[in-house]
C-alpha cells in the first residue's frame, strides 16, 4: 500500500505543475485577449461601413473593372486564417473543418449566378490553392493534398494595417492576372469570449449577392446601420468625384484590404479568447484532478496506517 | 434634418455626431456638405476637415487620406486612414517625422518606387497635420 501512496503523490505533483503552466497561460491569454478584442471591436464600425460601401459599389455593372469581373471558375484561392500556436481549444480545428466542408463542395461553390440570375457552372474540374495565414493553415493543404502558395506566419500579436498589405497585393495580382477566378477567405468571427463562429467570405470577385449575405449574417451592431438602408438609393444616381473609374480604381483595392484586415483582427481576438477558455478549462480540470487524487492519496495513507496497526495488534496478540 | 456624421478609421471611431454642415478636403478640392446632399462617393485628401456642430461651434479634424460616402437622407460617412482633433496634434512630433522621412529620401537614391511613394505620402500627411495643428494654436 505504501508504494501506491508514493505513486499517487508524484502524480499529484505533476498535475500541480501542469496546473501552474495552464494558469500562467490563462493569465497571458487574458491580457492578450483584452488587447486583441479591443482592436477588433474598434475596427468593426470602419469595416462595416466599408462593407456597405462595397455593397453599393457592387451594383455597378462595369465588366472592364478587374475586381468586378465574374468569369467561369477554374482556379480558386482559399485563404484560411489560423493561429501560429496550438493549445487554443477547437479554434484551429474549426477552421480546418470548415475548409474541408468548403473543399467537399467546391464544384458548387465555384458556380455563380450572372446578373440575369442564370447559374453558371464551372468548366471542368476546379482546382483549389491555399494561401495560409498562421502556421497551422499549412495542415489544410497537406491533409487535402492541395498546393500551398504561401504561408504568412509573421503577423504580430496585434496586426497593423501594413502587415496585411503583402497578402492583399499577392491576391489582387493573382486575380488580375487571371491566375485565380475566385478568392475566398475562411476566418473566425468573434462574437463573444464564449462564442466564435467560423465564416467563409468571398473576397474576389466583388459580388452583390455574397456581400448581401455577409451583411445579413453580421451581428446586431451592423443591422442598426443597415436598417435605414431599406430605401436603397440606386448607384446609378450617385455622384462620383473625380470619376467613377478613378473611384473604383482607388477604393476597391482598399475595401478588399479592409475586409482582410478585419478578418485577421477578428481571428486574433477569437484565437486569444479560445485559448483563454481552453486554458481556464484545463486549470479547472487540473484542480478537480488534484482534489480527487488527494482523496485517493489520503485513503491509501489511512489504509496503510490501519494495516500497520492491525499488524502490530496481531503481533501483540500472538505474543500473549 | 441634421446630418448623421461619422468619421471612422481602421483603429476606431474618430468622430460621431449629428452636425449642421461639414467641409471635407477631397482630391477635387474642398467640398461642403449640407443636409440632404445628393449621394456621393469621393476620395479624401490629407488636410483639414471642419465640422460645424448644431450649436454653432466648429470642430477641426486633420485627416490623412481615405474616402467618403454621402448617402441619401443626410448621412455622411468618412472612412479616413487617420483622423485627429486639431488640439491633439503634436506639431513637434509631426515635424520630426517629416525630417526623418526627408532624410530617408535623401539618403537612399535607389529606393524602390513603393518606398519612395510611401515616404512622399507620409510627408504630405504630416504636413497636413501640422497645418491643422498650427492653425488651431494660433486661433487660441
Amino acid at each position: 500500500m505504501a508504494v501506491s501512496a508514493k505513486a499517487i503523490k508524484t502524480r499529484i505533483k505533476s498535475v500541480k505543475n501542469t496546473k501552474k503552466i495552464t494558469k500562467a497561460m490563462e493569465m497571458v491569454s487574458a491580457a492578450k485577449m483584452r488587447r486583441s478584442v479591443d482592436a477588433a471591436l474598434a475596427t468593426r464600425m470602419y469595416a462595416n461601413l466599408c462593407l456597405e460601401l462595397l455593397h453599393h459599389l457592387s451594383h455597378i455593372d462595369e465588366p472592364n473593372v478587374a475586381f468586378l469581373q465574374k468569369r467561369p471558375v477554374q482556379n480558386i484561392l482559399l485563404i484560411p486564417i489560423t493561429s501560429n500556436r496550438g493549445l487554443c481549444g477547437s479554434f484551429n480545428s474549426n477552421v480546418i473543418k470548415q475548409a474541408g466542408r468548403f473543399l467537399a463542395d467546391k464544384q458548387n461553390i465555384a458556380a455563380f449566378r450572372d446578373k440575369d440570375g442564370e447559374e453558371i457552372l464551372p468548366e471542368g474540374d476546379v482546382k483549389v490553392d491555399i494561401l495560409g495565414v498562421g502556421k497551422k493553415s499549412a495542415l489544410i493543404a497537406k491533409r487535402n493534398n492541395l498546393d500551398l502558395v504561401a504561408v504568412f506566419d509573421k503577423l504580430s500579436e496585434k496586426p497593423s494595417y501594413d502587415d496585411i498589405l503583402p497578402i492583399t497585393q499577392m491576391i489582387t495580382e493573382g486575380f488580375i492576372e487571371k491566375k485565380y477566378d475566385k478568392i475566398a477567405l475562411i476566418y473566425t468571427h468573434f462574437e463573444s469570449t464564449l462564442k466564435q463562429t467560423v465564416k467563409v467570405r468571398q473576397l474576389l470577385p466583388v459580388s452583390e449577392s455574397e456581400i448581401r449575405k455577409m451583411i445579413d449574417q453580421l451581428p446586431h451592431a451592423v443591422q442598426e446601420v443597415e436598417k435605414k438602408e431599406e430605401d436603397f438609393f440606386p448607384i446609378e444616381n450617385y455622384l462620383f468625384e473625380p470619376t467613377m473609374e478613378e473611384i473604383l480604381e482607388m477604393v476597391l483595392p482598399r475595401l478588399i484590404e479592409v475586409q482582410l484586415f478585419e478578418a485577421v483582427l477578428e481571428s486574433a481576438a477569437s484565437e486569444h479568447s479560445a485559448r483563454m477558455m481552453a486554458m481556464k478549462n484545463a486549470s479547472e480540470a487540473a484542480g478537480e484532478m488534484i482534489d480527487s487524487l488527494t482523496l485517493t492519496f489520503n485513503k491509501a495513507r489511512q489504509a496503510a496506517i490501519t494495516q500497520e496497526i492491525s499488524e502490530i495488534a496481531g503481533g501483540a496478540a500472538a505474543l500473549e | 434634418m441634421p446630418i448623421d456624421f461619422k468619421v471612422v478609421t481602421p483603429y476606431g471611431v474618430g468622430y460621431e455626431d449629428e452636425v449642421e454642415k461639414v467641409t471635407i478636403p477631397t482630391t477635387t478640392g474642398a467640398i461642403t456638405v449640407h443636409e440632404t446632399h445628393a449621394p456621393l462617393i469621393s476620395i479624401l485628401e490629407p488636410g483639414e476637415m471642419n465640422i460645424h456642430k448644431l450649436d454653432g461651434s466648429v470642430v477641426n479634424l486633420a485627416v490623412t487620406g481615405g474616402f467618403l460616402e454621402v448617402r441619401s437622407q443626410s448621412r455622411v460617412y468618412i472612412m479616413a486612414d487617420t483622423a485627429e482633433r486639431a488640439e491633439e496634434i503634436d506639431i513637434e512630433q509631426a515635424q520630426r517625422a517629416i525630417e526623418r522621412a526627408q532624410e530617408l529620401l535623401k539618403q537612399q537614391d535607389q529606393l524602390a518606387d513603393i518606398d519612395f511613394a510611401k515616404l512622399q505620402a507620409q510627408i504630405e500627411r504630416e504636413m497636413a497635420r501640422i497645418s491643422v495643428g498650427k492653425k488651431y494654436r494660433n486661433a487660441k
